[in-house]
């Protein structure tokens, strides 16, 4: 026998207000920076014009004008998508390794790629600055794209690990009886089966390059500057260009909330190291 | 080639990187914190560059622990550090149990409550410290001074005009002020990071054992009891998982500090450690070894958490 709560009137009414209010309250932020951002920069401090307004596109239209929106949008997508591609090529191999021929070092290594994650990039902040410097590599893409993708290494290892674990080990026997090779085996069968974890863990790694707001400040000045850069760079205008700025700002976040739509059940797992199911 | 030889040699890019980006500046940052090492000097030009005949010993150690920034900094992570998991934990732990359930929309509510997230922290906090919390032309500002006229114009009803003009006229709150910074900080990192806990706390949500719930309501157990001695035991661990993640990235908070402030009366140890390297190099080191040593004190607890359930 099954046996259901009768269902209360809270649970009929009370909880979808509740959610749906607690929903909206969470997103009105990011809300009202799409809103400000179809108003005139003199209709967006007015108290007359809260919701009702005339909608304009200039805020969009003058971005390149405003801010070289497009110089450091182009930047973030350079870095962000070269970092990545990076990342995986430098993971997979790894992650592929370490599910499929375990050591007993292998739990080790994890580990200690995970600690690598947990240093506060305060600490080196000084010896990044001399290093790259002195070698020239300050405000270029490389270097950029070198430490998003150190800084996510640990991350995609760890997800794709994960995910290669759950592939039984049989398969991967299997194709080796009949001669595959290793290359064969991780073209014919292990990309295959996998593939939904590779692209999960692609996007999340591409989010967090996108979003990273501490190197990316600190080691770039012009060339190499990302979209973090310019949003910091106009952090107080005083009311003077709110149009303007949520519009920059929207541009900036709008593709990357989107795209995080699609990997909400891989994030807990990305950040979470596995250890909640 | 040996059984061993490939796996070994497929791992190695991803470990040597690795090793050379944890041991390289964490190196050279543990050397400069024994030196006498500044980018400015006029009478002393021999300690612009980092050179052992410099040597100071655990000087700049006593330096940093000497001045009252450094300890202003602690106490200003740690007071924000825990703010922001005190408020998450709670938040994310109602508005799990909550969503956790079918209800019309429920798919939609989630999206919502989940895209905070994934806003940039730089836009995160130019959004909030300007548009909503600014006390003049922010919502913030605006809201007050909504109320304001509201009660302005009802000091002249009947019958309740003079109950209102014993109001106060009300004064907005500027986040911007040197004791106020930390809690617009604390707000908006709040608001980012209560999804990731809810996101968590519903994956737990959902594995736990719907039996002995069923078991309980047979039992006439209330929703508080079952609530108190079912789900809260099994969200332990996630919610230790909760914690800890995001001490570590608290810990490192830079862009909302830099952005809400420029670090005015709300300075943690990374936005001191920016603040020393404009020229004490080695001041800055030896806060960077100390930032290194509070993270590690979480990560330990982490990582031997999530050590335990690795290879299951």
């Amino acid at each position: 026998m099954a046996i259901v709560a009768p269902p209360s009137r809270f649970s009929k009414y009370g909880r979808p207000v509740l959610a749906w209010a607690v929903g909206l309250l969470f997103f009105f932020p990011i809300f009202w920076m799409i809103l400000t951002s179809f108003k005139s920069d003199a209709d967006a401090v007015k108290p007359e014009y809260l919701f009702v307004f005339q909608p304009t596109l200039e805020n969009y239209l003058n971005m390149t004008e405003n801010y070289d929106y497009w110089r450091f949008a182009k930047n973030s997508v350079i870095t962000a998508v070269s970092a990545t591609i990076f990342t995986l090529f430098v993971g997979i191999p790894c992650a592929y390794a370490m599910a499929f021929n375990p050591s007993k070092a292998t739990k080790d290594v994890l580990m200690w790629m995970l600690s690598t994650k947990m240093l506060p990039a305060a600490a080196v902040l000084y010896p990044m600055t001399f290093l790259t410097k002195s070698l020239g590599l300050f405000d270029t893409h490389f270097l950029v794209i070198m430490v998003l993708s150190l800084i996510n290494l640990p991350i995609v290892v760890w997800m794709l690990f994960t995910y290669f674990k759950e592939i039984p080990k049989d398969i991967i026997e299997a194709g080796q009886m009949d001669g595959v090779n290793t290359w064969g085996e991780f073209k014919e069968i292990l990309v295959p089966l996998a593939w939904g974890g590779i692209v999960s863990t692609a996007l999340l790694c591409f989010i967090f390059c996108w979003n990273e707001a501490y190197w990316t400040v600190r080691l770039t000045t012009t060339e190499a500057a990302t979209l973090s850069k310019l949003i910091e760079g106009n952090r107080a205008p005083e009311g003077l260009f709110f149009g303007r700025l949520s519009a920059v700002s929207a541009a900036a976040v709008g593709p990357i909330v989107v795209l995080g739509w699609f990997c909400q059940k891989q994030l807990v797992q990305g950040l979470t190291f596995g250890a909640v199911k | 080639m040996s059984q061993r030889t490939l796996p070994r040699l497929l791992q190695s890019p991803a470990v040597l990187l690795l090793l050379v980006w944890m041991l390289v500046p964490l190196g050279m940052t543990l050397y400069f914190s024994f030196i006498r090492y500044v980018l400015n000097s006029l009478r002393r030009p021999e300690w612009t560059s980092p050179s052992l005949s410099n040597w100071r010993g655990l000087g700049n150690y006593e330096f940093v622990l000497n001045s009252k920034d450094f300890w202003f900094a602690v106490q200003n992570s740690i007071f924000i550090v825990c703010s922001i998991l005190f408020a998450t934990v709670i938040l994310g732990i109602l508005i799990a149990v909550l969503i956790n359930k079918t209800f019309p929309g429920q798919g939609i509510v989630r999206v919502l409550l989940i895209s905070p997230f994934f806003v940039m922290p730089a836009v995160n906090a130019v959004l909030w410290i300007n548009m909503i919390l600014d006390p003049v032309l922010g919502l913030n500002g605006l809201a007050v001074g909504g109320i304001n006229s509201l009660v302005e114009g009802l000091r002249d009803a009947p019958l309740v005009g003079w109950f209102f003009s014993m109001w106060p006229e009300f004064e907005p709150i500027s986040f911007r002020a040197t004791q106020t910074s930390a809690y617009a900080v604390i707000m908006m990192v709040t608001w980012q990071w209560t999804p990731f806990a809810v996101l968590i706390f519903m994956t737990s949500l959902q594995s736990e054992d719907q039996q002995q719930k069923e078991a309980a309501i047979l039992d006439g157990a209330s929703t508080w009891s079952q609530f108190r001695f079912l789900t809260l035991p099994h969200l332990g661990r996630p919610i230790a998982i909760v914690v800890m993640i995001q001490a570590i990235f608290h810990l490192s908070l830079y862009a909302e500090i830099e952005i809400v402030s420029r670090g005015n009366g709300n300075k943690n140890l990374p936005y001191l450690i920016g603040e020393f390297a404009n020229n004490n190099i080695g001041a800055a080191s030896a806060t960077g070894i100390f930032a290194v040593i509070l993270a590690n004190i979480v990560a330990i607890f982490l990582l031997r958490m999530i050590g335990k359930t690795l290879m299951e």
